[in-house]
């Protein structure tokens, strides 16, 4: 179980997000929500300890604090929303960078079990074709997928995403999603996710954690969390409104 | 182009081409050595370094004069060349690497500036160490141009705790253009001195003897091993500090060590050779573009390209208009700067 408790974040000595708290079962796939600016991505970033944070982050009773950067990366994989492309790496060469936590010394080089983890992750993004190609010449759907599949050789217990399904066409979205479901519910694992699409996080979260302008707003499963108040109040528009008349149209 | 690049990447691991490569070096080493103002075949220069390690009898026809313009002028020379090309080619693959930026170069974080302010003051005031002598120079250089890379990294990490690349790259330009100034004040204060530093600034290899390449070769060694230990952080490292730090990479304490390493590289091969630049941009760009960008590749084969390269210039310095010498640093700009701006232009086409 992951518990994060009265967290607080933010940056140059102001707290983007104030007092947190929620816990994330195993097996779960939760979503963060909320507008634009609401602090979903400081969030995440304070979860996998990339930015200093106030209050506590338990994984499993492990306060994550205590963790060098090798061992949580062996717990807490994030998948980050910029992922720009400087240099020539294949897609192998990128997704088996994942395994660094794992390796010992510094000249060691990935043994037998390190290749056959890296070539199933990149299998399960569906892209063990292109394994050698090179990553600068991928689309931005393809490239989400390598930097998914680099989070999966990481072997954790926690994914972390930031809007995963960015650059991605419906059917990727979905099969993504299902995929971070089921990888959740098999392994017994926990899978944190930014979404913007509230129809994929209805479809596809056990949970949802809604914050405004830095503050909890509602936490629970989607029937508890999307209620007509909740929405209008971080949304500002009608959203169940809105969803209706557009699959109406699609009728 | 996308097959021959995958044909060499598939033979990156393949020792044929790692032994075509070290032959490579051997053999612009050897030409470096034979070609000057008296020619002499390879196979005497085998003969002379044969006699010289190993007191094997020389071959017919070398007499005493050849031997001494083969070991004391031209190997020191070529060995010197190489290693300052070696230097800065490792240099710079790994300052791209920790700034994720290709455009890179140890000269961004200000060693050349430092270097060039140490020398330039040293030169006006005439000012040598008892003892050392002539080798006041490249110690001050290396002293100065180490100390501009510290104090950027420290003012760096007190600007910005988490030492972002921004900071970096803006604090070095404010450095080495604050020492510029400094310089160029110095210099025209000081007009009879502007010549011998602005000799001093275009780089050379001549009469520079076998004391230089002693004094080189330690730190050639600890920086190229040094650098050798965090491949696969550079790796890491090239996509970014918040990807490098999820997977694993502690990357304020690696950026350091890195960047320290970088410095000890340049700031000796400022020392011993003056500001040579392109080098570091060049040979680390098209290394990575032939070969990939895996850094257990790419910084060995920097050391030979960037060595080979700088041995010729330096040959092409040297014999282009017998019986005077021009500057290698011009030599290696006036390749470099066409051939960087063709690769730059192939690439946003």
């Amino acid at each position: 179980m992951l518990e994060i408790k009265n967290l607080s974040c933010g940056y140059d000595k102001v707290d983007v997000v104030r007092d947190i708290t929620f816990e994330a079962k195993r097996g779960e796939l939760i979503c963060i929500v909320g507008p634009n600016g609401c602090g979903k991505s400081t969030l995440l970033k304070a979860i996998g300890k990339l930015i200093e944070y106030k209050g506590h982050i338990i994984l499993d009773s492990t306060n994550i604090e205590n963790l060098n950067r090798k061992e949580l990366a062996k717990n807490i994989a994030l998948m980050t929303q910029t992922n720009n492309i400087y240099f020539p790496y294949t897609v192998y060469e990128t997704v088996s960078l994942g395994r660094y936590a794992y390796l010992k010394g510094s000249l060691s080089s990935l043994s037998k079990e390190d290749v056959d983890i890296v070539i199933e992750a990149i299998k399960s993004v569906d892209l063990i074709e292109l394994k050698d190609k090179l990553i600068s010449e991928l689309s931005g759907g393809q490239l989400q997928r390598v930097f998914l599949a680099r989070a999966f050789a990481q072997n954790p217990q926690v994914i972390l995403l930031d809007e995963p399904t960015n650059h991605l066409d419906l059917k990727c979205q979905v099969e993504i999603l299902e995929y971070l479901s089921l990888w959740a519910k098999k392994n017994n694992k926990i899978v944190i996710g930014v979404l913007h699409d509230l129809n994929l996080v209805n479809l596809f979260s056990e949970k949802i954690v809604m914050l405004s302008q830095g503050e909890v707003i509602g936490k629970g499963t989607p029937e508890e969390v999307f209620l007509e108040d909740n929405l209008k109040k971080v949304y500002n528009i009608n959203v169940r409104g809105f969803m209706l008349k557009a699959l109406k149209k699609w009728q | 182009m996308h097959q021959y690049k995958k044909s060499l990447r598939t033979i990156q691991n393949n020792k044929r081409a790692i032994i075509l490569l070290i032959s490579l070096m051997f053999l612009i080493l050897c030409i470096g050595a034979s070609t000057g103002s008296s020619n002499t075949s390879i196979k005497d220069i085998l003969s002379i370094i044969g006699y010289k390690i190993f007191a094997i009898p020389l071959a017919k026809g070398i007499n005493n004069n050849d031997v001494a313009i083969i070991w004391n002028l031209r190997l020191p020379r070529v060995l010197l060349a190489f290693i300052v090309g070696g230097s800065l080619a490792v240099s710079g693959a790994v300052v791209q690497s920790v700034l994720k930026n290709p455009l890179a170069s140890p000269y961004t974080l200000g060693v050349s500036s430092g270097a060039s302010l140490g020398v330039g003051l040293l030169i006006v005031s005439g000012f040598s160490i008892p003892f050392i002598g002539k080798l006041t120079m490249p110690l001050v250089g290396f002293l100065c141009g180490i100390t501009t890379v510290f104090a950027i990294v420290k003012f760096s990490s007190i600007v910005d705790k988490g030492m972002s690349n921004t900071t970096i790259i803006l604090s070095g330009m404010v450095f080495s253009l604050f020492f510029n100034a400094i310089l160029t004040t110095i210099a025209a204060l000081y007009s009879e001195d502007i010549k011998s530093i602005a000799l001093w600034q275009m780089g050379s290899f001549s009469m520079k003897g076998w004391s230089y390449v002693k004094i080189g070769l330690p730190f050639f060694a600890i920086g190229t091993i040094g650098v050798m230990l965090y491949c696969k952080e550079m790796d890491i490292l090239s996509f970014g500090e918040e990807q490098a730090k999820s997977v694993g990479v502690d990357t304020s304490i690696i950026k350091r060590k890195l960047l320290i390493l970088s410095a000890v590289l340049t700031g000796s091969a400022v020392a011993i050779s003056g500001t040579i630049g392109f080098v570091d941009l060049i040979v680390p760009h098209l290394v990575r573009r032939i070969f990939g960008a895996k850094h257990k590749n790419v910084i060995p084969i920097c050391i030979i390209f960037g060595g080979c390269f700088m041995v010729f210039t330096d040959l092409v310095a040297r014999t282009i208009v017998v019986p005077s010498e021009l500057p290698v640093g011009a030599i290696t700009a006036l390749i470099g700067a066409p051939f960087f701006a063709y690769i730059y232009l192939k690439k946003s086409k």
